[in-house]
């Protein structure tokens, strides 16, 4: 007889023999290499310009003299390249709102942080969903976009994704309940990591009815700590200052 | 084309379609099994001159079955199961009962858990290689394998499990 683990198999089997690679697969992951390949270099020259236009002044009245030579237009090659694959077409760059100038970082959205860390400054970041938003803090001389500590707030309707992540991780019997400053919370290290990192220690906080937040420390900034218990008794710090203004 | 594009080529060519094929096992979504397979390989590409000379495809089935996770939990899309398509060949007709109750119940486990089964038993990967691949203890995976089985049997219902079995050997 069967077992379950052959049945498994065999369902599994069956409901991938049809999917195969597509025949163009290889090309595509060439093709989007080196598509990358060239936004890395685009911005990383984008980025020098911008910096000699900052130091020097003078000479951006040169490089911005004249018609900007665009990739494919008339004059600039002889030949004219063949238009790029859809999927080769970098998504136009849009500006996620953000919160503006937070200042010291301990006051945005509908939240005050009354604590933070040692050495911790806002990392001069932050995003706005509307509904959910966050903002990040590091050291002074970190890595621009890099975080030691990041908090997301989620406010009504993105109240409810939340709680669909939570009773993923309850499934899952990964993390803990937790109460927090007369709070209640979940606490869990997120993120598996596809580089097989440690993980993310994280603390969901409700705040209010309509309101959540969660705390998250890098897994290079968890590292700083002596072990877990200190970096949930840092982490229960920063959730117990955090208080509501909605 | 170098010798390290020709090797990756060649390795592309014998292992995406087994890849693919756990790529949407662990995410059950064909469209986005692709996408997590191309994603894993151009990961891979960038660091091909590194990975090469080790065996490639344990570093790529983890990056799709981890991202498939990550990207699971990160859309919460467990109550929403995706949608599945039927084959275009009909799968084997002995017992549709239980296939049909077993994809659903397949479908409705936790990521990570699913990824556990897969990994378990269409890669026939041991507790300890599913461990590495997952970046968990062995005794995650055996925890995470028995709950996941548990769950199966339970949605399938003993009765199920035995009667359909019994009726596929009739």
């Amino acid at each position: 007889m069967p077992t379950l683990e052959d049945e498994l198999r065999r369902l599994m089997a069956d409901d991938t023999a049809r999917l195969h690679a597509a025949p163009d697969l290889l090309e595509r992951v060439v093709r989007s290499h080196r598509a990358r390949r060239s936004r890395v270099k685009a911005v990383a020259v984008a980025a020098s310009v911008a910096a000699a236009l900052v130091v020097v002044g003078g000479p951006a009245v040169y490089l911005s003299a004249g018609p900007a030579p665009t990739a494919g237009g008339p004059g600039t090659t002889s030949a004219v390249p063949e238009p790029p694959a859809i999927d080769d077409t970098p998504p136009a760059p849009t500006e996620p709102a953000n919160l503006g100038d937070l200042g010291d970082g301990k006051e945005f959205g509908h939240v005050k942080v009354g604590y933070l860390p040692e050495r911790l400054v806002w990392g001069n970041w932050s995003i706005d969903h509307g509904d959910s938003y966050s903002t990040s803090y590091n050291y002074k001389g970190d890595d621009e976009g890099s975080y030691r500590v990041q908090i997301f707030v989620y406010e009504n309707g993105a109240v409810q994704e939340l709680e669909d992540r939570l009773q993923t991780y309850r499934d899952e019997e990964e993390g803990q309940e937790v109460t927090v400053g007369g709070r209640s919370g979940y606490q869990v290290v997120t993120n598996v990591g596809e580089d097989g990192m440690a993980g993310t220690p994280t603390l969901f906080l409700k705040l209010g009815d309509r309101q959540w937040a969660e705390i998250t420390f890098s897994p290079v900034y968890a590292k700083e700590f002596r072990d877990a218990e200190a970096v949930t008794a840092e982490l229960n710090r920063i959730g117990e200052g955090l208080t509501s203004t909605l | 084309m170098s010798g390290a594009e020709h090797d990756f080529g060649a390795f592309v060519a014998a292992r995406a379609t087994s890849l693919l094929r756990v790529a949407y096992l662990a995410c059950g979504d064909e469209t986005e099994a692709e996408d997590l397979l191309q994603t894993a390989l151009e990961r891979t590409y960038r660091k091909w001159d590194r990975i090469r000379h080790d065996s490639p495809e344990p570093y790529v089935r983890r990056v799709i079955v981890n991202a498939a996770i990550s990207r699971a939990r990160r859309r919460a899309i467990l109550k929403i199961i995706p949608m599945h398509s039927p084959p275009d060949t009909p799968a084997r007709t002995d017992d549709p009962d239980l296939q049909h109750v077993l994809r659903e119940a397949l479908r409705a486990l936790p990521p990570r858990q699913r990824a556990v089964v897969v990994l378990r038993y269409w890669e026939d990967l041991s507790e300890t290689q599913t461990a590495e691949v997952l970046g968990c203890s062995v005794g995650t995976v055996k925890s995470q394998a028995s709950k996941a089985m548990a769950k199966l049997r339970s949605a399938l219902g003993q009765d199920t499990v035995k009667g359909v079995i019994r009726n596929a050997h009739a």
